[in-house]
Order: structure tokens, then C-alpha cells, then sequence
């Protein structure tokens, strides 16, 4: 394929691009056949004469790619049949077959409309760090994670957030890079500070025996002015403290109700000495016990040691410690990790928990049992009280929990000696202030050499906090934080060498931004600057190490989410009434999964195509309770053989996923087509057009997920995608929302929140792909699927290429494309085959 | 490209040139008043719900235009203005396509993919035509608040910082939270002249050194990156037209209005920091610190302060029960704040007699109106300020009516020499005609 200059992309008009692929150029050509649609439903109106609206499609050019305003004027077209707008009601309409035929046409050309019209010729545009990045380099330079939560976040609503030309930047964005490096260099040239030894223990009856006490105490007190008021007829509610009858109706109902769980729990002899972990709905909430704040002067590990027992007669999941923190005055808990308790009330077992505390930053420490977003727990307390009479049956008792450290010696960053590194005995302090400052932006800039105008500038700066009276280290901090705040330091600065070609330096930089999205290490460097990088054996060799480096983590978890699109799993909150298993802790260890799978993947060489089909899992107790596995023992995640009849196996069978396709109520046919279409079959569905009329004929009916989408064949513009795209959902139909298996869909009806009447239906799983392919269950649409390993290669590899260039997959890429999967087939297709020949290509080393 | 090196000063000292001389408080009050007993300064507030409303509920009765139409019901707190605001209905964008970003088109009117090459473009937003022309005299060109709490995406805000894009059609950031807002806004520096004097000198010798690694960096790259690295230079530009303005205001003291609000609390969250946002905007419009202000509500957080189980964006799919029940309840606890607001910019009096609502202009909605649906944006205008004789409910007939052209009209009419905005055709003549 000719090579277009990257240097002027701009000049050449877009339709003359050279854009053959091996399967042709792409085009966006509206088959001649609608022209008949214009001819009889349109040219009434819209004909070079009348032209009404300024829309006139006789000498519309069929080619939508010619140009932005004929791309446009399509879309207007397609915007305008599928709101119903055009044609107008009283005219006459599009036959449903036409209409259908249409719109699926045009749907999907504009598709290619638009990725002609925004290609840019594969030109990579230079990208400043985005959050992550910068947050991860920060931490390389100065050895502490800094504060980022005030810099824009990066991510895309589509695509990757490391896509150079989407990654702006803005005045305050400049004032917030100095202020964020001020504080981090404040931070790390703390970094010697000793911290004291700490250690504290909390028996927590004390403090949940007297709530409960009062709670119950004030219960009883409000229970019998109510039965005073009831008992006699003279005196108003107001003479017993209340506002009218229906409070005290409901208090009298409320505290006899709240009360029995409390008298049983004061009564019990375990809560002598120990804390029950109830649920309660006023007093306390769910039983949490917490630690005194750890202070801004504590930073280090600290292990958390809990004294605690099961209750056999529990259900699984709330035989699990929650470790969570809070930071002082914010009102958010960021959860840590869980840990199944094996030991009993009578024989208790200590379980311990190592957590990193930061510096500057004072928190608090928490134990609980397994948590539900927002008020999850207590609804599910009150559902259990209607049931048993008694609320949800506890599952944990606390004996104590201690916490101390810091464990190990700090320590020191090793980047802080040699940032400050030790002023030779016979140099001036200028001499000594120049130096620091000339390595350190000479590091900070990875490739560049700062100049000697700028070195001049950051001296200056070093002067005037000189003068204000600050100690050398004090003063170093402004033209040091400069240093951090100037564009050689954020953005990735690739100069155009010979032919395009990237110095070894810089290739180094785009080799570990890609996989560490951190800047190279000092062997990575090493390799850049004795030349040899470029030798194709090192640069694999590299590539390999960076790979087997903890840090890769960054590149696993980074491009897994931004690929699978995984934010949809934080978009709906899941109801905990009707998925009481899929709790924070599910939630968190099926997204946890999904990376743990890849990263077991790289490790033992298995083959791309495994995510769509495997006779194992990789996960942790918590999942394995969660899918049914039996001898799963503690919260790492490792590879677990599947029995023959399990449904697991392959990302089709992961809580993660399943749970993206729904909306935390039901589960969603359309959603699950949707992702298997564009991450499984690399076959994505053209964006769900705005302006469709909701189908609001089934609004109020109780019918199946799979009847509901049925409404969809109804309406030409929206049987034309869904007929594809709602079929295989169906054959996920036996997965709950939460992705649960069930045999039948029970849809909750009426407003009784109490009485929870479940409506039932028989699952019918059976459905067809887009080509037309049967199946009758999901255990054949999973095989099916597993046969189409290719349509999933190319996809993962087009998102492959988007993350490591930094730029938008274009049709320009195709040649590229096909040169990774050919030499990723020769290698087993395992996903380091796949990185490795990007990394080789010419186009990664190119600018 | 111009070559910065040389631009740089040039710029610098023409925006010295351009930002006038505190206009009321150099002049001292009284003669402030006569000398503008005739006009009042005119204010801009754009206040966008990023996903939308209830839509079945929340626009009037279509066949119900003019005066005397009946209240939707679920905006009730907001019916005692009935006559100060007029709802419009059939205004959109043309180009919008998108249906989860409901503010980063709404003042813009941009297409998208109007520039070949690219996969996002977008505009000057109208809230900035108009701190342009309004912004000259006060201390704070423009204000944008946005909240903290909840990013944009969980929102249905869309891609962006603010409501508000620069003239290049990039982001500009927002206070995030009540604290930094009232900071920014009334807190003094305690920090003596002299000293903040150096200090400004100091932040421009600090642009001075990264500009000076900004053309180094230039010299080395291709052209294409030449345009990227240009947000760089223009960030830089921008903070010295700040600094310059900081430096005319620098001996004169921020205000604070009487009574004076409080120090918001750290921990404020949901429809308490929504609240608290508004009080915050009133008093900056009393001590005249802006005259252009936009907001980009917060809406997860609101409907979990009020108590929802749900996220936003399952409200804004809602069909019956609990999903619709949480839609009206934001569509509610919206049209009550708005009312507040409007209360007390009625109450507020300038010192020509007229009120700040007199004075200003205020526009609540969104570019999404509910689910994903881009037509008939939710448009509701408050406030004397340009103009709009009130108390109406407008049907466009044209369905398509750009939802710039309302824009238009509103700059126009606060006196703003503008000929068009975003793909507006003209302006509203139906919004000035009793």
C-alpha cells in the first residue's frame, strides 16, 4: 500500500487518498437500488424544483464519503426516517420492507462514511501523558503517587484515552500540573522521615453494646408512649410527643419490629465478649468496627489483624471481613479486600490484612461484613424480617481488631537521594542548585536535553526563593516543579528523523508508555542509548521483560477495561432485593477477574481465542462461592478447572460481562448482543440512532426480556439492527442480570416491596447470529462463537493497535493489521505474540 | 502559525490595553449611580441538566401556546414565576448525534465531526461570546461551576470541563466544589500588596520558563504535533490576560454580600451542594464579581441525596415506578432551586432601582430531553436581561428551530454586537413580540 506522507496529511483532499486494503478500498455507497425509495416517496417534496427543507435528493451523490456535507445531508436523511419525521404522516409511507432495507444500508454506510471522513492517514499525534500516565511517571521520579484527582481524567467515551489528538489541554490544567508537582516534591523530600511504631487494638462490644443498649432502650421508650397514646382516646398524638396517628402507627410497628434482632443480640454470651456483625436499620447501620485515624505521619504498611468467627447457620457471603477506609471528612469508603473466616464463634480464627497508608493523609481503618451500594443492606435486612420474623441472620463475630507497623522499614525512594543527591564538599551552591536542576529535567524529559536558556530560567526561580530566604532543598522545589509543569515533560515529543523514523530513545518512551504507561526503566535506557534497541532480538527481549514486570499490570488492566468496554459494570447500581450475591465484593472481584485471566494468560502462553471458550476460570474465594466452584480457598485469583456441566469458561461466562448486559435490575438482550457483536465478532452494530420513538405499547405489561424485545420487530428502524443484534442475546437469557444461571426469568410486579411477588418465565435460549448460524442454548452459542476465533482476533488486535499508537484504528491500519495477525498465527496467536509483532512493526517505530 | 515568540508581548500588552479599569469601584458608588441609573450591567446564567427530563411531564401542553397555559405539574415550585419565564419548545441542534452528552454541544451548536481528520470538534460556547462583551468591567471574566461529586459521563453532561468551550473550541475548567468556588470568588487574600504584587510577577516568570522549553519543543516537531503543542502556547496566553486583569484588580478588595454568605463545608454532596452552588452564584451576582455565570448541575449525586437507589443514567431510562418516580423528583428539586433563585434575584435590588432579575438572563435545559432523544431540547428562559417578554409558553413552528438561534437572540438582546452563533439562521422574533 502506497505510504502517505505523514508530514502533510492535511493537504491532500481526503477522497483522493490512496485507501486500498487487501480487500479494496472502503466505501460508502449507498446501493443505487434506494433510489427508488426517493423516486417514490421523496421527490414529491424534495426534487431539484421543489427542494423544500433545502433538501433536494435527485442530485444527492450516493457516495456518502465523498464529503463532510454529503456524509452530513445522510445523516439528516437517516436522522429523519428513523424519528418518523419523513416521511410526514399525512404522506404516503415507506413500505416496512423498504424502510427496512434502507435503513440497514444506510445505517452501516454512514458508519463508513465517517470512519473515511475521520481518518487522518495514520498519522500519530504527539500526546501529552494522560492522568495515568502522568500519575504513573510522577511516582517513577519522585517515588510517590501524587494527588491527580484534580486533573481531567482522559478517559474516552469511545476509544482509548491514550489517543494523542483527543487529550487537550487547558489553562487551569497548567496551574493544576504545578501546584500537583509542588506537593509531590514536598512529599518526597520527606521521604526520610522516620515514622513512630504504631499499634492499637479495639474490642468492639464496647462500643456496640452500649449503641445497641441505647438504640434499644430508646425504642422501648417510643414504643410505650405510642401504647399510651393508643390506649386511651381523650389526648392528641402531640401530648406523646408525636406529629399524628400514622407516625405512631409506624412507630409502634417499627420499634416492635426493630427490637427483637436487638433483645437477642444483647442476650447473646458471644456479645460479651465480642461484636455480632448485625445489619440495623437506625443506630449503627451495618456492624462496623473501626480503627482510630491513622495521621498524615504514619505512611507505610501496616498489617490488620481481626480475632473472628463464622456462624455455620449464615449464608456464605456474609462469612467474609470486609477491610475498608474512609478519609477523614469525606463521606465515601473506598473498600480494600475481603477475607473468608474458617473459624468458628467458639474456636476463632485470626485473620490478617496488610494495608499501605499514605503519607499526608489521615484515615480511618474499617472491618465489616460484605457491603451492597447505597441501601442495599437494609432493604435486604427488611425483605429477611418479613420472611423470618428476625432480619438478616448475621454471619460474623469480631473478638478484636489491631493494627500495626509500619512493618517494615521505610523505604526510601530510591529517585529522592538522587534528585537531591549530596553536594560535593568543593562546590558552590549554585554550581551544586544548576546540577540538580540539569539532571533532573534531563531525566523529566526522557529524551530531550533541556536547553540552556531554560536551564538559565529554572536557575532564576531557584534564586528568587533564595532570596525569600529559603533553604536550598526549599528552594529548589518551584524550578523543579517547572520542570515538571514544561511540555517536555507532558507530552510524549517525537522529533521526525530520517524517513519518520523514531530515535531509539524515543522508541523506548512509546515501548513503555505502552506497556508500563510509565517512562523507561534505567536498562530500557541503557538499551536506547548504546543503540542496540533497535536490533529487532533486544527489542523483543525488551519487550519481554517489560512484559513479565509487575508493571504491566498498568498495560493489562488499562487496555482490558478501555477494550471490553468495562465501565459499564459502575454504570447501573445492581438491586440488592433481587441480586443479593452480587455485592461490592462480587462486583469488584468479576471485574478483577477479567484482568487476572489475561495476566495468566500472558504467563502461561495460551492462545487469544481462549476468552471465548476454556474448561477453567481464574478467580478468588469470592467468585467461587458466587459460581458455584467448591474448594476454592482464599482471595487470590488462580486458575480453577471447571466441572464438564459448568456453564463457565471464556468471557461468555464471566460475572463481569453478563452483568455489563444488564441495567442492575434485568437482565438486557440488546445490551449482551450489542457487546458480543462488537468485542466478540468485531461486527459492531451502527450507533443506536437518537430520536427513535420509545416503544411505550409494552410499557406496563409484565412480559418476558425476550417478549419485551420482540416490540423491536415491530418498527422498520428498529427491526433493522435488532433483528441482529436482540437473537443473540437471547441465548443469555439463562443468565440473571448479576449473572447468576436460572432456569426461569422471575420478574418482580406491583409495588409491594414486602410481599415481593415474583411473576415467572420459562427461558427460551434458542436464537441465530447475524449470518443466519442457529443455535439452541447458550452452551452452542458459545461454540459457535468459538469458531469465529478470527473475527475476535482482528478485533482485539485493531484495539491493540489503537492503545500502543496512540491513535484511532483507521482503514488505513488494515495492511498493518494483517501483518500482526500473520505473524501472531505463527506464534500460537497468545496475546505477547500479538504485542511483540506490533512492537516490530514499522509503524510503532515510525512517527 | 504566527511564530509565538514574537506574538507573545504584542498580545500581552494589547489585553493590558483591553481590560479596563474596575469600572464600579474605581468610580465610587455615587457616582456609580448616576452614572449608570440608566442602564444596569446585563448578566448570563446557563444552567445545564445534562440528562434531560421526564418528557412526558415536564414541557406544557403543545396545543396550549401563549399566555395562560396550564403549569406542568411536576414543576410546580417553579409555577409562581409562571409569568417571568417562558418555556420553548422545538429547538435542537442540527448536528447533534450523541445521546449521553447533553451539555458539551448545548451553547455551542458545533458538529462534531466538521473538521476531516478528526473525531471531535467543537466551538465557542455562548456563555463566552458573552463574558467577552459582559466580562470587560468585572473581576471574574466568566464563572463556570461543574461538580466534583460526579464525573461528567455518570451525568450525561458528555466530553468537557464545563459547560462553557474557549474561542478555540476547547475545554475550559470549572470550579468543582462550593469551597474552591467561594474562595475563588470572596475570599481575601490576606497577603500584602507588595507581596502579591511579587507574586504575580513571579507566576509570569514561571510562563516565561515553560514557553521557553514550548519553543524548544516546537523547533523539533512536525506540524501536525505544531497544532497540538498550540494548546500549550494558548493556555499560556490565557493565563497572562489573566494575570494582567488580576494585576488591575489587585488593590481592590474582593466583596462579600451583606449578609455575608458562609464558608461552605468540604463534605457537601448532592442537591445540599447544588443548593449551595446557587447561593453562591446569587452573591456573586450581588458584589458583581461576574457577569457571565454557566453550571453544570450535578444529577447522580442529587437523586442520591434525595434518597434514590438508582444511578442517573438509569433514571434517564425510565418507564414506570420507581425509575419515573426518581425522574420527577430531579425534575422537581431542579424547578424549586431555579425558583429560589429567581426569589432572590427578584428581591436583590441595583442601585438604579431595577432588580438583578431585571438585569439578567437565565436559561435552564439541556441538548438531551430524556432517554436519548436530541429533539425539542428542554428550554426554559428567565430574567429581564435581554429582553423576552415572558410569562408564555413558545411552540417553534419550524420543529427544527436551532436551538442557536435562542442564543442568538439572547446575546443580542443583552446589547451584544454578535451577527450569528454556532448554526444559528437568525434570530427568535416571537421571543421580543408581546
Amino acid at each position: 500500500m502506497p505510504k502517505l506522507s505523514a508530514l502533510f496529511p492535511l493537504l491532500f483532499s481526503l477522497s483522493a487518498l490512496p485507501l486500498l486494503s487487501e480487500e479494496g478500498p472502503l466505501k460508502a455507497i449507498m446501493p443505487e437500488a434506494h433510489a427508488k425509495v426517493f423516486k417514490t416517496y421523496c421527490y414529491d417534496c424534495h426534487d431539484a424544483f421543489s427542494e423544500e427543507g433545502n433538501v433536494n435528493l435527485e442530485d444527492i451523490p450516493f457516495d456518502m464519503g465523498k464529503d463532510i456535507p454529503t456524509a452530513a445531508l445522510w445523516q439528516k436523511i437517516l436522522d429523519a426516517v428513523n424519528s418518523g419525521e419523513m416521511p410526514p404522516h399525512d404522506e404516503k409511507q415507506i413500505a416496512p420492507e423498504h424502510k427496512t432495507a434502507f435503513l440497514e444500508d444506510l445505517s452501516v454506510q454512514i458508519v463508513n462514511a465517517r470512519k473515511i471522513l475521520t481518518d487522518n492517514g495514520g498519522v500519530i499525534t504527539m500526546r501529552r501523558l494522560n492522568r495515568r500516565e502522568y500519575s504513573n511517571t510522577i511516582e517513577a521520579l519522585l517515588g510517590v503517587t501524587p494527588d491527580v484527582s484534580n486533573l481531567p481524567a482522559d478517559e474516552a467515551d469511545h476509544g482509548f484515552d491514550t489517543a494523542g489528538a483527543s487529550l487537550f489541554f487547558s489553562p487551569d490544567q497548567l496551574e493544576q500540573y504545578l501546584s500537583t508537582a509542588k506537593d509531590s516534591l514536598k512529599l518526597s523530600m520527606m521521604g526520610e522521615r522516620k515514622t513512630s511504631p504504631h499499634k492499637q487494638r479495639i474490642e468492639p462490644e464496647i462500643e456496640a453494646n452500649e449503641r445497641h443498649s441505647t438504640t434499644l432502650a430508646s425504642y422501648k421508650e417510643r414504643l410505650s408512649r405510642a401504647n399510651a397514646y393508643l390506649s386511651q382516646k381523650e389526648k392528641p398524638p402531640s401530648a406523646f410527643g408525636f406529629l399524628d396517628k400514622t407516625q405512631i402507627r409506624k412507630t409502634k410497628l417499627n420499634t416492635t419490629n426493630w427490637s427483637i434482632q436487638l433483645e437477642d443480640y444483647l442476650k447473646r454470651p458471644e456479645t460479651k465478649t465480642g461484636a455480632t456483625s448485625i445489619q440495623t436499620i437506625k443506630g449503627g447501620g451495618m456492624q462496623r468496627t473501626r480503627l482510630k485515624p491513622l495521621g498524615h505521619k504514619n505512611e507505610g504498611k501496616y498489617i490488620i489483624r481481626v480475632r473472628a468467627g463464622a456462624y455455620p447457620e449464615a449464608i456464605e457471603r456474609l462469612k467474609y471481613l470486609e477491610f475498608s477506609r474512609k478519609l477523614d471528612g469525606s463521606q465515601s469508603t473506598e473498600r480494600l479486600g475481603w477475607r473468608k473466616i474458617y473459624g468458628t464463634v467458639e474456636n476463632p480464627e485470626i485473620i490478617e490484612f496488610i494495608v499501605d497508608h499514605p503519607p499526608n493523609q489521615r484515615m480511618s481503618y474499617m472491618v465489616s461484613p460484605r457491603t451492597h451500594q447505597g441501601r442495599g443492606d437494609k432493604n435486604l435486612w427488611t425483605l429477611n424480617f418479613y420472611k423470618n420474623g428476625y432480619g438478616t441472620i448475621p454471619g460474623s463475630w469480631i473478638d478484636w481488631v489491631e493494627i500495626e507497623g509500619p512493618i517494615t522499614d521505610q523505604e526510601k525512594p530510591a529517585s529522592v537521594p538522587e534528585m537531591l543527591f549530596e553536594k560535593p564538599q568543593d562546590w558552590s551552591t549554585e554550581k551544586y542548585a544548576k546540577e540538580v536542576l540539569k539532571r533532573f529535567a534531563t531525566r523529566a524529559f526522557r529524551t530531550e536535553k533541556p536547553s540552556e536558556e531554560y536551564l538559565e530560567k529554572l536557575y532564576a526561580q531557584f534564586t528568587t526563593e533564595r532570596e525569600k530566604g529559603q533553604k536550598v532543598s526549599q528552594a529548589l522545589i518551584s524550578p523543579l516543579a517547572i520542570i515538571l509543569t514544561s511540555p517536555n515533560f507532558l507530552y510524549m515529543v517525537e522529533s521526525s528523523g530520517s524517513q519518520g523514523l523514531l530515535s531509539p530513545q524515543e522508541l523506548a518512551v512509546r515501548l513503555s508508555f505502552f506497556l508500563w504507561s510509565s517512562p523507561p526503566d534505567e536498562e530500557l535506557f541503557a538499551r536506547a542509548n548504546d543503540g542496540t534497541l533497535t536490533d529487532p532480538t533486544i527489542l523483543a527481549a525488551q519487550t519481554k521483560r517489560l512484559l513479565a514486570d509487575p508493571r504491566a499490570d498498568r498495560f493489562i488492566e488499562s487496555f482490558t477495561h478501555q477494550w471490553l468496554e468495562m465501565a459499564r459494570l459502575d454504570m447501573f447500581e445492581f438491586k440488592a432485593s433481587l441480586h443479593s450475591k452480587f455485592d461490592n465484593a462480587t462486583r469488584e472481584s468479576a471485574r478483577e477477574e477479567i484482568y487476572a485471566t489475561i495476566r495468566l494468560m500472558l504467563e502461561e502462553k495460551t492462545p487469544l481465542k481462549t476468552l471465548l471458550d476454556s474448561d477453567f476460570v481464574v478467580i478468588n474465594d469470592v467468585l467461587a462461592d458466587f459460581y458455584g466452584l467448591k474448594n476454592v480457598k482464599g482471595s487470590h485469583f488462580r486458575k480453577v478447572t471447571l466441572p464438564k456441566d459448568s456453564p463457565r469458561g471464556g468471557l461468555l461466562g464471566t460475572a463481569a460481562v453478563l452483568a455489563m448486559g444488564s441495567d442492575g435490575v434485568r437482565s438486557s438482550p440488546v445490551e449482551r448482543g450489542a457487546w458480543v457483536l462488537r468485542h466478540l465478532l468485531n461486527d459492531p452494530p451502527p450507533p443506536a440512532p437518537a430520536n427513535v420513538p420509545q416503544l411505550n405499547r409494552l410499557e406496563d405489561k409484565v412480559l418476558s426480556a425476550r417478549e419485551l424485545q420482540k416490540a423491536h420487530m415491530e418498527e422498520p428502524q428498529c427491526a433493522q439492527c435488532h433483528n441482529k443484534i436482540d437473537p443473540i442475546g437471547y441465548g443469555l437469557e439463562n443468565f440473571t442480570a448479576s449473572g447468576a444461571w436460572r432456569n426461569e426469568e422471575s420478574i418482580l410486579v406491583g409495588n409491594g416491596f414486602m410481599t415481593q411477588k415474583f411473576k415467572k418465565f420459562p427461558i427460551d435460549p434458542a436464537g441465530k447470529l447475524r449470518d443466519g448460524t442457529p443455535f439452541q442454548n447458550f452452551g452452542e452459542l458459545k461454540k459457535i462463537i468459538a469458531t469465529r476465533g478470527d473475527d475476535f482476533t482482528q478485533g482485539f488486535t485493531e484495539a491493540l493497535i489503537a492503545y500502543g499508537l496512540g491513535r484511532p484504528y483507521g482503514f488505513t491500519d488494515y495492511d498493518l493489521a494483517a501483518e500482526i495477525l500473520k505473524k501472531s498465527a505463527q506464534n500460537d496467536n497468545t496475546i505477547d505474540a500479538f504485542i511483540q509483532a506490533l512492537v516490530q512493526s514499522k509503524q510503532f517505530q515510525t512517527k | 502559525m504566527t511564530p509565538k515568540s514574537q506574538t507573545r508581548r504584542a498580545f500581552l500588552h494589547s489585553s493590558k490595553a483591553l481590560v479596563a479599569l474596575p469600572f464600579l469601584e474605581s468610580l465610587g458608588l455615587a457616582k456609580t449611580v448616576t452614572a449608570t441609573a440608566a442602564a444596569a450591567p446585563k448578566r448570563m446564567v446557563y444552567l445545564g441538566m445534562g440528562f434531560g427530563v421526564t418528557a412526558d411531564t415536564w414541557y406544557p401542553d403543545l396545543k396550549e401556546v401563549g399566555a395562560g397555559y396550564a403549569f406542568p405539574k411536576i414543576l410546580k415550585p417553579l409555577a409562581k414565576h409562571q409569568d417571568d419565564l417562558t418555556f420553548i419548545q422545538n429547538l435542537e441542534h442540527q448536528f447533534s448525534n450523541d445521546g449521553h452528552s447533553g451539555s458539551t454541544f448545548w451553547l455551542t451548536g458545533a458538529n462534531r465531526y466538521a473538521i476531516a481528520g478528526q473525531s471531535f470538534h467543537n466551538t465557542i460556547s455562548a456563555d463566552q461570546v458573552a463574558a467577552e462583551y459582559l466580562g470587560k468591567d468585572t473581576r471574574f471574566t466568566s464563572i463556570q461551576l461543574a461538580s466534583k461529586s460526579s464525573g461528567s459521563n455518570a451525568d450525561g453532561h458528555g466530553p468537557g470541563l464545563s459547560l462553557a468551550w474557549n474561542k478555540h473550541g476547547k475545554p475550559v475548567s470549572a470550579l468543582n466544589t462550593p469551597v474552591a468556588a467561594f474562595h475563588r470568588l470572596f475570599s481575601d487574600e490576606t497577603m500584602p500588596l507588595e507581596q502579591r504584587q511579587k507574586l504575580l510577577n513571579e507566576q509570569r516568570s514561571v510562563l516565561d520558563t515553560v514557553l521557553s522549553d514550548a519553543r524548544s519543543v516546537n523547533r523539533k516537531i512536525n506540524k501536525g504535533d505544531a497544532d497540538k503543542l498550540d494548546e500549550y502556547f494558548q493556555s499560556i496566553r490565557e493565563i497572562e490576560i489573566r494575570l494582567a486583569k488580576e494585576e488591575q484588580w489587585l488593590e481592590v478588595p474582593k466583596k462579600m454580600p451583606n449578609p455575608a454568605l458562609k464558608t461552605p463545608e468540604e463534605s457537601m454532596e448532592g442537591v445540599e451542594e447544588m443548593r449551595m452552588m446557587f447561593d453562591i452564584m446569587f452573591a456573586a451576582m450581588q458584589v458583581d464579581a461576574t457577569r457571565v455565570l454557566s453550571y453544570r448541575m450535578p444529577v447522580n449525586s442529587v437523586i442520591s441525596s434525595l434518597g434514590s437507589e438508582i444511578s442517573a443514567h438509569s433514571m434517564s431510562h425510565y418507564s414506570s415506578g420507581e425509575r419515573r418516580q426518581v425522574s420527577e423528583m430531579r425534575d422537581r428539586t431542579n424547578a424549586k432551586v431555579l425558583a429560589d433563585f429567581i426569589d432572590k434575584l427578584k428581591a436583590s435590588k441595583e442601585p438604579n432601582g431595577t432588580s438583578l432579575f431585571d438585569n439578567s438572563t437565565v436559561t435552564m435545559g439541556s441538548n438531551l430531553r430524556s432517554v436519548h432523544s436530541l429533539g425539542n431540547c428542554p428550554t426554559i428562559v428567565t430574567g429581564g436581561g435581554s429582553g423576552i417578554k415572558h410569562g408564555r409558553h413558545l411552540v417553534m413552528r419550524d420543529k427544527k428551530t436551532p436551538l442557536c438561534n435562542l442564543w442568538l437572540s439572547q446575546l443580542q438582546g443583552s446589547g451584544i454586537d454578535v451577527k450569528s452563533h454556532g448554526d444559528s439562521t437568525g434570530n427568535i422574533p416571537e421571543l421580543f413580540e408581546a
